[in-house]
């Protein structure tokens, strides 16, 4: 297996505490496989024992390791070090979020902004028709959207905005609880939601699971003009 | 009732659930991890919700709990769990001869296992092998193993439990034999604090001698890793396991748009010091193909490895895989002169709700409460809530 030293280069400090952020210079041999969350592992357990990230389930399903690589918003468990450019990786805490320190945010500003009663279970697309348990009603799966916040930090709109997330959970409400139109159409139709989308596409871009919100965003505004349509 | 303080050290999910327990019956409760809540080996889970058929065999008692804690886990906190089912495939003569010591077993253990056609389990699953002989289906399901356990933070910060998420434990105070306080490092803050607690629960599995240390005591516990693997394809609604007696690579859990793949078992002397063995990889795929052929020629999408903590020493483990994943409070006032501090050990993610309810019964028991334990009626608040402005 070959291995290859790269050096990282990690904004610390910074959040709550008032201690000044500065970048830190850590390297480390990686082998062809390691993603940049192996490797933040690594420097923890071998160079810097109080390094903060946010981590829970290393196959970008939790959606906590959300942060900005070489400029750019990735899940660190599912961004290879292989795949990134030559030089030094350069590793800020994701834009959008509170920070707390060192790379680790609080989501609390986006899940904040997710309507309150929207559910994490929808009816799987996976062999529809198939015959199933006597018991089972559907199948069934948790949504696309693992709640990561990279479209948020990647959306070139500003303040003001809802954002890609929370609208793209907004049209899936509509889709699942289509007695709800009139309540979700007036969230997605307010002065912060669909129509302060400039159409740059970076959400559907940088999306790891494909929720592709552009799209949803797009449905939403559709559905607007039928009911403005219909006036 | 005065109102007792109980410091639980491990953010997992169970300290998430006992943290829960707790609050509902009336406990001040404090929540210390060293990094993330879940980063250590929870969040890591294969994401099996066990109805406990796999293990029926050989503890019905273990498999019985897994089945009341799945009906439970569907009742109080739905939205975590894709409760699909699962169907147990036989490949091969050996498997179709314990086959009916399966059934029985489960059925012993109150787990509704019943026999598919196997036309009719190809009708349930098409990307399932064709080479596919009898099938069992059995109550199986896939967790979220990051939202179900904040489901149960959420509760429990609702009735008051305080979460530290980055505060390593940097020692214990121990006074006239009895643990008094614990001293962390808040990486947040960047202070040193102390807490006092009128009992201690260490709650950090693969890491609790490192945690019992602080108070002069070692406790038998060995961390044992294991590889999953998953894919960029969703091939099945339904968990898939091979009928046998447990073994390697022989469970696929589909979740979301994935396919997942798992286990494989290793031992080791430090959770912290795992990586994928390469060949651990290729293994999973041969495995999976046995059952969905399917499984390699998807996308990659991630491997990843979790050190389960397994109870007992290294030395008298040999693959582990014959050890109970029971789970086990100890109570070192009682084993090692340290009144004050309990360590819970071992255990799995399907039963932590019951875990907590053990470990809480304990703690009442110490320290002369009788509040009988809720948490299994009301529905966890959403995992979100844990997160929303002003929820602290």
């Amino acid at each position: 297996m070959s291995t290859q030293e790269r050096n990282f280069r990690i904004l610390r400090g910074g959040g709550p505490s008032g201690s000044p952020a500065e970048f830190q210079s850590y390297s480390l041999e990686l082998n062809e496989h390691a993603t940049v969350l192996d490797a933040l592992e690594w420097i923890r357990v071998e160079q810097a024992p109080d390094l903060m990230y946010r981590h829970s389930c290393h196959h970008g399903s939790c959606g906590t390791c959300g942060m900005t690589v070489n400029g750019k918003p990735k899940l660190a468990c599912l961004t290879k070090v292989e795949d990134l450019a030559a030089g030094d990786i350069k590793l800020e805490p994701l834009v959008g979020m509170e920070p707390l320190g060192d790379l680790a945010v609080s989501p609390v500003p986006l899940m904040s902004a997710y309507p309150a009663n929207s559910g994490y279970i929808r009816e799987s697309e996976v062999n529809k028709d198939a015959a199933r348990p006597e018991v089972v009603d559907r199948f069934e799966r948790f949504e696309n959207c693992i709640e990561c916040g990279l479209c948020m930090a990647a959306c070139p709109v500003g303040d003001e905005f809802q954002g890609p997330a929370v609208l793209a959970a907004l049209n899936r409400e509509l889709a699942k609880t289509p007695e709800r139109r009139a309540e979700i159409l007036h969230a997605a139709g307010r002065p912060d939601g669909v129509y302060r989308c400039e159409r740059a596409l970076e959400c559907s871009r940088v999306c790891p699971t494909a929720v592709y919100p552009a799209k949803h965003i797009m449905e939403l505004r559709k559905e607007l003009e039928k009911e403005s349509g219909a006036e | 009732m005065k109102k007792y303080h109980v410091v639980v050290i491990g953010g997992g999910g169970t300290g998430a659930a006992i943290a829960y327990d707790l609050v509902k019956r009336g406990f001040n409760a404090t929540v210390l991890d060293r990094g993330e809540l879940t980063s250590g080996t929870t969040g890591r889970h294969h994401g099996q919700l066990h109805c406990g058929a796999r293990y029926a065999v050989g503890d019905r008692e273990i498999a019985r709990e897994c089945m009341e804690e799945t009906n439970t886990l569907r009742k109080i906190a739905s939205e975590s769990l894709e409760s699909n089912y699962g169907l147990f495939v036989a490949l091969n003569d050996e498997d179709e001869a314990f086959a009916p010591t399966f059934i029985n077993a489960c059925l012993e253990s109150g787990i509704p296992a019943e026999k598919v056609p196997r036309k009719q389990a190809l009708l349930m699953e098409p990307k399932l092998s064709e080479k596919i002989g009898t099938v069992v289906q059995v109550p199986d399901g896939t967790i979220d193993a990051w939202r179900l356990p904040l489901q149960f933070f959420a509760g429990a910060q609702q009735g008051g439990a305080v979460i530290r998420p980055f505060c390593p434990v940097t020692g214990i105070d121990i006074e006239g034999g009895r643990a008094v306080a614990v001293r962390i490092r808040d990486l947040i803050q960047r202070q040193d604090e102390r807490i006092e607690a009128d009992l201690i629960v260490n709650a950090t599995g693969a890491w609790a001698p490192q945690i019992t240390k602080f108070a002069g005591i070692d406790i038998p516990i060995t961390p044992a890793p294991g590889t999953m693997l998953a894919v960029r394809k969703r091939l099945c609604n339904m968990v898939i396991s091979h009928l046998h007696p447990s073994g390697d690579g022989d469970i696929i859990v589909p979740q979301r748009g994935l396919s997942i793949i798992g286990t494989t078992q290793y031992k080791t002397d430090d959770p912290d010091d795992i990586k994928v063995p390469r060949e651990d990889v290729d293994f999973l795929y041969r495995c999976a193909d046995e059952m969905v052929p399917e499984f390699s020629k998807q996308p990659f999408h991630a491997a990843w490895i979790a050190a389960r903590p397994l109870a007992g020493k290294s030395e008298s483990i040999e693959d582990g895989r014959g050890l109970s994943r029971d789970f086990v409070c100890v109570n070192h006032g009682e084993h090692d002169d340290v009144q004050g501090l309990m360590s819970v050990i071992g255990g799995k993610a399907t039963v932590l709700r019951a875990m907590a309810e053990k470990t809480v019964d304990a703690v009442c028991h110490e320290l002369g409460v009788q509040e009988p334990c809720t948490t299994t009626e009301t529905p966890l608040p959403s995992h979100r809530q844990y997160y929303r402005k002003g929820a602290k």
